[in-house]
């Protein structure tokens, strides 16, 4: 049994090597890992407050102090998913580690941890925290929902433009870091996109490859279902939503995931009818391997390429639909959010570059890089192509 | 007739995919005389098709060239004629058929259509009527039944030996001279190739065109050939009068050509049949009976998808297999032989009747009862493109089957288990850590076989596991299966549409038509003194070699 699981991570491996090759899709893994470090170290990446500080011999972190439970928790996640890959385990018990680590660490910290209810950002500008013997404060020393009310009447500004601060993308209309927020914007971005083609994914691929492999009334039951939730519009139901149930993000990812798994459900389906007549497929049965080894071994690695290349644009549409409800204002009220900020370039009667080419060009680089990722993943996944493409060491 | 027709001399053509270049035909020359039929015949890969196109210069533009030679067509030289001017010629003075009848001809207009269309190309003065009447007379002379229904039909109405007869007329229409047929009956079955092969000859004993015959078939050669050329890696190894080349070939690769025919493998090896006492005694144990199995497949109409009628493609069969013997089932395609094949192993669900298997019954056993079971009776498949799951190392494809059923105590055993097979089946023992597409054809079949003998299955389905090899690939996998058959004293049910290989390899034979079993009986009796009609006409139509 061990050896088994080792000759299946070595097949992984490769995948993952071939997927490696070429240009474009490092770069795209570069910009995904910046997001994610991003995303993760926000709080010590752009905030108001001191990250060490000491002041008459007493040293101290004010960061920690004020970290949020969604801060602990994604801080958690990450240290979790580091020690994960550095262990040996099997694909499927690291999945299942995950999932059950972090609701683990979810749990506790709503129970254990009790961030202050109120922020009160100025307060970090006062003598109590700038008079120390010394300090080492964030590289960008403003925190999203600083709005910097002690500096009086704030608004838009666009890049350098103020003289006593330095704002690398100017300030939006409360006053806030631009910066400051697209960096913490950047978690809203990566977790929908992730969260919500995951939750599609999961029930795309099992009810597609259910209705696929058996035919039939089953399939012809699931299609049914397909076209129902098809006919549903994601972006009213969410409008409706948030009308009655007020702003979630985690509303929105359920939603945006339920309602886009019939495109999966569809392509694993017709794979699935495909591969099913196949002859290996036959040959696995009559071989007789278990149900979970032909689905998943033997047809789902051959019928994955349309799904992978349908994976990168839902996370990109998952993307642009937080965008969108956001740029109408219906997104989350106060944390930042890059089709807010878009919404903001706009808004006012003079057009603020600003604040629509960072969180533009943002937007573009997450779905450019998910699409190259999808697309090289797709050729690595075919031994044939990547012999073809010459990538195979 | 001092000139002929057609002379090809020196022809190279050079293939350029990538920055590569294959010399795909080397120095080729051979001539047609008015009124004859010249085949070309070799292996897959051997340049025939492409030195066809290249007679017609059909090959892509920016991919092939023409270096060398020239091709002298009633005196002009193709290779060097303008398009405008070579346009003219093909269609009217040279016609082609080609393989695959089921997409040679557009979908989306009637076959009348198209034959008036190429008509009114090559004749402009030819008004709508008169061009009507003339296709009804090609069609006619094709011998096509019901022809002014049929003028009227789109293609998908049509059966595939109806469809190459409606290519026929078409590239007849024009009259052309010389008429270039790439494999046009290699996709028929085999009485209808016979049909169509008798009607060829007949059209052109009365126009007196001219054939160049392209096939991988020396029967067909032996049928249609006044000379043939016997192509090797695009080199022509061998021109002569028919007769001659197939009694007396001279090169060795003709010769080796000939002894995988086989017709000629029992002839030459030993007898395929070293234990035939055995085969009184293993009359008395059936491994298999099939009794009154029906497999139906239902029509669906309406919204309600209720079921209209069925296609019943297994028609109350009853069978036994003898433990220890090689039974062959043959018929045409649709005959129904696939899907008993795989109804014996609960691939397709009868809808009733009994399949025992060494006395268990397997008919509405779950696929959790059938378990234990399948180790027993395996399956190997025709298609080597489709039968291995390119995703997986050969390693993982052996191995995965016997972890399932407990063969082997480890992971390092069951690998040394496959690669005793591997070498059984004479593959190098590195075959385990490679993908499907690194291997040829020939190979994976052998693959898909060792797949099926890791199990030590005593009973195994071959369905056509040679159809898509070629004959000299075929003749190294008939003699592997008889060498394991006697190694493992295995049962095989051999499906086939090939005369030739069950009167080779086989004990018994099974006729199947239309879903029934027609004939049954040792393979000497069926073959030589058939009784059912429909088995005389069967053996009738295969093209001998000697005639």
């Amino acid at each position: 049994m061990t050896k088994h699981v080792v000759s299946r991570e070595s097949f992984s491996r490769r995948i993952w090597l071939k997927t490696w090759q070429g240009m474009g899709v490092r770069f795209a893994f570069a910009w995904i890992a910046v997001l994610v470090c991003m995303g993760v170290f926000a709080p010590f990446l752009a905030n108001s407050m001191p990250l060490l500080m000491s002041k008459g011999g007493v040293i101290s972190a004010p960061v920690l102090a004020y970290l949020t439970r969604e801060d602990v928790v994604v801080l958690g996640m990450f240290a979790l998913a580091v020690m994960l890959v550095l262990v040996p385990l099997g694909v499927g018990k690291r999945v299942v580690l995950f999932v059950l680590g972090t609701a683990l660490v979810t749990i506790m910290v709503n129970l254990l941890l009790k961030p202050p209810a109120v922020m009160i950002y100025d307060q970090f500008r006062s003598p109590t925290y700038t008079e120390a013997d010394w300090r080492i404060m964030p590289p960008i020393p403003y925190a999203p929902q600083d709005y910097l009310r002690d500096f009086g009447q704030t608004g838009l500004e666009a890049p350098l433009e103020a003289a006593d601060r330095i704002h690398l993308m100017g300030t939006e209309e409360n006053g806030a870091d631009v910066f400051s927020r697209m960096i913490h914007a950047s978690r809203i971005a990566l977790s929908i996109g992730l969260i919500a083609t995951g939750i599609a994914l999961v029930i795309g691929i099992v009810l597609g490859g259910l209705m696929g492999y058996f035919s039939g009334v089953a399939d012809m039951l699931g299609m049914r279902l397909v076209e129902i939730f098809e006919s549903i519009p994601t972006l009213f139901l969410l409008l409706t939503f948030v009308a009655f149930f007020g702003r979630s993000l985690y509303m929105m990812m359920i939603i945006i995931g339920i309602t886009s798994w019939p495109g999966y459900a569809r392509y694993v389906r017709a794979e699935f009818l495909k591969l099913r007549k196949q002859e290996y497929v036959q040959a696995a049965v009559a071989s007789g391997l278990p149900l979970s080894s032909i689905l998943f071994r033997h047809m789902l690695p051959n019928g994955v390429a349309p799904l992978l290349v349908g994976v990168s644009f839902g996370v990109a549409s998952a993307i642009l639909a937080e965008a969108t409800l956001s740029f109408l204002g219906l997104g989350l009220v106060d944390a930042p959010s890059w089709g807010q900020m878009l919404n903001q370039a706009v808004k006012s009667s003079t057009f603020n570059w600003w604040m629509a080419a960072f969180p533009g060009g943002a937007i573009f680089f997450t779905v450019f890089a998910y699409n190259l990722i999808g697309e090289a993943f797709r050729d690595a996944i075919d031994p044939q192509l990547s012999r073809k493409a010459g990538v195979t060491a | 007739m001092s000139q002929p027709l057609l002379d090809v001399r020196n022809l190279h053509t050079h293939l350029h995919p990538g920055n590569t270049v294959v010399k795909a035909v080397d120095d080729v020359s051979f001539s047609i005389p008015r009124g004859e039929t010249f085949c070309l015949v070799g292996e897959s890969g051997s340049g025939k098709s492409i030195s066809a196109l290249s007679v017609i210069r059909l090959l892509p533009h920016g991919l092939a060239s023409h270096p060398k030679g020239e091709i002298l067509f009633n005196g002009q030289d193709l290779l060097r004629m303008p398009e405008a001017d070579l346009r003219n010629i093909r269609g009217s003075q040279i016609a082609m058929i080609f393989q695959e009848p089921m997409t040679s001809l557009n979908p989306v207009f009637t076959v009348g259509e198209q034959i008036v269309e190429a008509l009114q190309l090559h004749h402009p003065d030819m008004n709508d009527a008169e061009a009507e009447e003339r296709a009804i007379l090609a069609l006619e002379q094709v011998q096509l039944p019901k022809v002014r229904e049929r003028f009227h039909d789109y293609p998908h109405q049509l059966s595939g030996g109806q469809r190459q007869r409606v290519m026929i007329a078409m590239a007849l229409a024009c009259e052309p001279e010389l008429l270039i047929a790439d494999e046009p009956t290699t996709a028929l079955d085999v009485t209808v190739q016979a049909e169509i092969l008798r009607l060829m000859r007949k059209l052109q004993d009365d126009t007196g065109m001219s054939t160049l015959f392209i096939t991988h078939d020396f029967g067909v050669v032996a049928q249609m050939a006044q000379q043939v050329g016997v192509m090797q890696r695009g080199k022509l190894v061998e021109v002569g009068r028919t007769a001659q080349v197939l009694r007396n070939p001279q090169h060795a690769y003709t010769q080796q050509l000939l002894a995988a025919v086989p017709e000629n493998l029992g002839k030459a090896g030993s007898s395929p049949h070293p234990n035939s006492p055995q085969q009184g005694l293993g009359k008395g144990e059936a491994i298999l009976q099939i009794r009154d199995l029906n497999v139906w497949f239902p029509i669906k109409k309406g919204i309600f998808r209720h079921t209209v009628d069925h296609v019943r493609a297994v028609d109350g069969v009853s069978l036994d297999i003898p433990k220890g013997q090689i039974v062959a089932l043959v018929g045409e395609s649709g005959c129904g032989k696939t899907t008993l094949g795989r109804a014996v192993l609960q691939l397709e669900k009868p809808t009733s009747g009994s399949i025992r298997l060494q006395g268990q019954e397997l008919t509405g056993l779950s696929a959790r009862e059938l378990r234990p079971l399948r180790p027993k009776m395996q399956i190997v498949f025709q298609d080597p493109q489709s039968s291995l799951n390119p995703r997986l190392l050969i390693e993982t494809t052996l191995t995965e089957p016997m972890q399932v059923h407990g063969i082997g105590s480890g992971h390092e055993e069951r690998i040394e288990l496959a690669s005793r097979v591997l070498d059984d089946l004479q593959l190098p023992r590195d075959t385990l850590w490679r993908y499907p597409h690194e291997f040829s054809g020939g190979q994976r079949q052998r693959i898909g076989l060792a797949r099926a003998l890791v199990l030590n299955p005593e009973f195994i389905v071959c369905d056509e596991i040679t159809s898509a090899l070629d004959v000299s690939v075929q003749a190294e996998i008939l003699q592997l299966l008889l060498k394991i058959r006697a190694e493992r004293h295995l049962t095989l049910l051999f499906i086939t549409h090939n005369i030739g290989v069950v009167e080779y390899l086989s004990d018994q034979t099974v006729v199947m038509y239309k879903g029934k079993v027609v004939e049954q009986g040792a393979t000497a009796q069926v073959c030589g003194s058939p009784q059912d009609a429909y088995t005389q006409k069967l053996l009738a139509a295969v093209p001998r070699l000697m005639v």
